[in-house]
């Protein structure tokens, strides 16, 4: 199983970003408007960060545990993830729905074999951040002097057309061309069509 | 400008949607759509059955707050009619578990997800409906489980698999219902089970057929055997039981395999499949007998990349009357309009089935709610239309390249497959099914006149009629294509034998012989012939012969068996038949024997069972009929007896001897009147039986009818003047 060595370095990420970069913390606390934090992560401790300084991109992967396109988009994520994860670009998955709690996503992400790090977007603040109504959207966010600046948001690829109208396999790969634009500081391409899949919950009505 | 554009047509939008329905109250409009008292009902009739914990549906909808979640995508695909999952256009066909929702209940739901999707009052809410993921009819009279699971990869294109599941049983059964239980119910888009007879695919696999093996079609080898396939095993995820009707379970026979073929399509995790197959027994055999029968255009199948026009039509005139119970179209990824009707004799077009919008993930078996009568000279025809253009998004080429027939998902089909019960079948007519074989492989071979299955099925279907030289001619045209072919060699002899030429028979059989593959069935009837012609010597050295090679061959040792008492040789006889009673407990050869053997030695008694399972595998055989009666009678159980007797009168009305015996146990049992009815319909059937009119005499002269058995007696003389107790019995009546 190639993903569980994946899973080490993620861990020595994580430490690298508390204990060597109080800087950039600092930093990025100030442009991400205040104590505010942007959701918890699964053992429930809030996510005041996207990525440490110097990342060049954050992927968000909106993510549900119970949407089956969602579910069977994550082999593509973990692909997109092993081969441009190293590149500075952070890839996050994103759990919007009040329904997806962390007992719920841990249980999910061990099944799935995810092993990018995770968000519960408690506050649904990332999913405005993003404008993301849809799981599996993808949003890419660049740094920027005021925060985040997203320069990608929709599909992962065209594999689903609309909801009944399904592809034998993708022919455009949409999200991939749009990380290897930012990966070489190119313009990033909008995706080709709309994104299939489960409408997000909004938690303001619950 | 865009708001400028958009503006009119939004405002009619809800001009339309806000105007009450001319015939319905004002109030009733205003009142607010709530689950509890609108949702609720609609989902549970539409949705729930496959979107419950443990359903095929990726996400339950049995609560308010499940489809609350799921609200704006109910709108969606119940308005662009993806969900619930339904192909067939309405007005062509009336099925049975119609799921297509209607537009009122679609409105409905809109309304809903518009107004906010309120609950309203839960108690208006019916009581949400329960599933049971297990046995839905208890536990299952088999149990069969693949042989090894099998992961199914976490993403890509779907996956066919097939997976072979012996039977394990020694005795044939019938099975009035099947549950198929596939672990991960998920990821199958729909599933077929076949019967393979002969156990093909794992003869072929013998050190991997474990392991199952990939393919969406597939061809079974069906054996000797005239056994078309009669019933759509078909699943699909709101199918919970498939329940055959009480006069239609199908046949399970030691050494069937069953192969389950599954469309399986990936989640986003490896899933382990280790699907089990639930069996349920019906206690009486089928009385009715339907067909599979296929129209198909696959040697039409040649289809230009880019052509989104393709078209491809086929026809079947019916040789007899019918009803259509159920159709199944098919085609895989290029197909985009499925049509099935018939012309009638009458000019009539009635129409079988028209999908407008083919999609392969959806494709189901669909059953008539009452059956389509189809009369004899109807034509059966389809007509598909495929799409391989780059605007097909299911097109699995990218780019578009050309396409012909295959068993691969790149690849196409064409077929139309109709289940039909032949009617108005008169009595004592060949099975009516051979008929329909006849016509369907004459048809093929217009088609492909070189297709040596639709040749030896053809000629089998002519054999199976009676028409012997017929099938001979065509035996011998499959083997101008296939020379030495044991198994139409020994087909072939069959035919001649039939025809009356056992010379030319033997030789085929010889040949056959000779052609060194697996040749029992021919060393079987080569034995048989012998037994034919009493050369019990010879007979008994081909059977052994034929046991050197199949030594579990229970119609060898029943041979054998045959051969040894036509030499006396009586106790090794039954040593053979009780051999083969032990290899296929339905044997019908050693029943019948050691029925007969038991009665010979004094035993009805035991002979009793013996006869009870031989009359339930040739329910028609006359003789074994009246030895189970004999048995019965023997062993103080007259009624019993005359039942039997009744039940083969009824079979064989027409049968003399059957009621000179009922005539004698009725007599036995003290019913002189009725007895001399039957001992009277005897002879009205065999007017020239000197027995039948002595018998007759004796019944009369017991009931006092002096006259009437004086005459009876001097009939049987005139008829054989020697009748020497007719004369005696003439003497003991009193003098006029």
């Amino acid at each position: 199983m190639p993903l569980l060595h994946l899973r080490l370095p993620v861990v020595r990420f994580k430490a690298m970003f508390s204990r060597l970069f109080p800087a950039a913390l600092l930093c990025l606390s100030a442009v991400a408007s205040a104590a505010q934090p942007f959701g918890t992560d699964l053992q429930g401790q809030p996510v005041d960060h996207l990525a440490p300084s110097g990342s060049k991109a954050v992927v968000l992967f909106f993510a549900a545990s119970d949407c089956p396109i969602s579910n069977r988009y994550i082999p593509e994520i973990e692909r997109l993830q092993r081969a441009y994860g190293s590149d500075g670009v952070r890839f996050l998955w994103v759990y919007p729905n009040p329904t997806d709690t962390a007992a719920v996503v841990r249980a999910h992400d061990r099944q799935f074999d995810i092993t990018a790090d995770t968000i519960l977007d408690t506050s649904q603040r990332l999913t405005a951040l993003a404008h993301a109504t849809i799981t599996p959207e993808v949003a890419i966010l660049l740094p920027a002097a005021s925060g985040w600046r997203e320069v990608y948001r929709g599909r992962i690829d065209d594999r689903y057309i609309s909801l009944g109208q399904e592809r034998p396999h993708a022919m455009k790969h949409d999200l991939e061309l749009a990380i290897r634009a930012v990966v070489a500081d190119q313009h990033v391409p909008p995706p080709g069509g709309p994104t299939v899949g489960c409408s997000i919950v909004p938690r303001n009505d619950q | 400008m865009k708001i400028l554009r958009l503006l009119p047509l939004a405002l009619a939008g809800c001009a339309l949607l806000c105007l009450p329905p001319p015939h319905h109250a004002t109030h009733a409009a205003e009142a607010p759509v709530t689950w509890s008292r609108q949702i609720a009902p609609i989902v549970y009739q539409h949705c729930s059955t496959c979107h419950h914990p443990g359903g095929g549906g990726p996400f339950s909808l049995l609560s308010y707050q499940d489809a609350r979640r799921r609200g704006p995508q109910m709108v969606q695909v119940t308005q662009s009619r993806f969900m619930p999952p339904w192909l067939p256009e309405p007005g062509y066909g009336d099925f049975v578990d119609d799921r297509r929702i209607s537009d009122e209940d679609i409105a409905l739901i809109r309304k809903w997800v518009a107004a906010g999707m309120p609950q309203g009052n839960p108690s208006e809410a019916p009581p949400a409906p329960h599933y049971n993921a297990d046995w839905q009819m208890g536990k299952p009279d088999l149990i069969l489980t693949v042989p090894r699971s099998f992961t199914l990869y976490a993403s890509g294109t779907d996956v066919f698999h097939n997976f072979i599941l012996p039977n394990p049983l020694k005795q044939t059964h019938y099975i009035r219902a099947m549950q198929i239980l596939p672990s991960v119910p998920q990821v199958v888009h729909h599933a077929n089970v076949l019967i393979d007879r002969t156990a093909s695919w794992r003869r072929a696999h013998p050190s991997d057929w474990q392991n199952g093996f990939g393919g969406m079609e597939l061809e079974v080898d069906a054996g000797n055997i005239f056994d078309p396939d009669s019933h759509f095993l078909f699943w699909k995820p709101d199918t919970p039981v498939l329940m055959e009707a009480p006069t239609m379970p199908w046949r399970l026979d030691p050494g069937n395999d069953l192969i389950l073929n599954m469309h399986l399509k990936p989640s986003g995790k490896p899933e382990v499949m280790s699907a089990r197959i639930g069996l349920y027994f019906a206690d009486k055999p089928a009385t009715q007998h339907p067909m599979l029968l296929q129209l198909d255009c696959d040697d039409q199948l040649n289809i230009p990349a880019g052509d989104s026009n393709f078209v491809v039509q086929d026809s079947l005139r019916l040789p007899l009357d019918v009803e259509a119970l159920g159709i199944y179209p098919h085609a895989h990824y290029l197909g985009h309009i499925l049509e099935g009707w018939a012309d009638l004799p009458n000019g009539q077009k009635k129409w079988l089935i028209r999908i407008p919008n083919w999609d392969i993930d959806r494709q189901s078996v669909y059953r008539y709610r009452t059956p389509v009568f189809l009369p004899r000279g109807s034509v059966l025809h389809m007509r598909y239309v495929y799409d391989n253009s780059e605007n097909n998004v299911h097109n699995p080429n990218d780019p578009p390249i050309r396409v012909r027939a295959g068993n691969r998902s790149v690849d196409e089909m064409s077929h139309l497959w109709i289940q039909v019960l032949p009617v108005h079948v008169p009595p004592g007519s060949p099975d009516p099914r051979l008929i329909l074989e006849e016509a369907w492989m004459e048809h093929r071979l217009t088609k492909v006149p070189g297709d040596d299955i639709a040749l030896y099925n053809l000629a089998s279907a002519l054999a199976g009629l009676g028409r012997y030289t017929e099938a001979a001619a065509d035996y011998r045209k499959v083997l101008t294509a296939q020379p030495g072919d044991p198994r139409a060699l020994n087909s072939l002899g069959a035919a001649l034998e039939n025809a009356g030429e056992s010379q030319a028979a033997a030789d085929a059989f010889t040949q056959a012989i000779a052609s060194g593959g697996h040749a029992c069935d021919a060393r079987f009837n080569l034995a048989q012939l012998d037994l034919k012609r009493s050369d019990f010597p010879n007979a008994e050295q081909q059977f052994r012969n034929m046991l050197k090679q199949c030594p579990d061959d229970p119609d060898a040792h029943s041979g054998l068996g045959m051969a040894l008492e036509g030499q006396n040789e009586n106790s090794a006889a039954r040593d053979e038949f009780q051999r083969a009673l032990q290899l296929d407990p339905a044997n019908f050869t050693a029943l019948t024997q050691l029925g007969q053997d038991a009665i010979a030695t004094g035993q009805p008694q035991q002979a009793i069972p013996l006869f009870q399972a031989a009359v339930q595998q040739q329910p028609d055989d006359l003789e074994t009929r009246e030895h189970f009666a004999m048995a019965l009678a023997q062993s103080g159980r007259g009624d019993d007896a005359l039942q039997q007797l009744g039940e083969a009168a009824t079979r064989h009305p027409n049968d003399p001897e059957v009621h000179a015996l009922i005539a004698q146990l009725l007599d036995a049992g003290g019913n002189l009147p009725q007895a001399i009815d039957e001992q009277r319909l005897a002879l009205h059937l065999q007017p020239n039986d000197a027995d039948g009119w002595n018998n007759l005499g004796v019944l009369e002269a017991r009931s006092g009818r002096t006259a009437a058995a004086r005459a009876d007696f001097l009939h049987a003389l005139q008829l054989n003047p020697n009748h020497q107790q007719a004369r005696a019995n003439l003497n003991r009546l009193p003098p006029q």
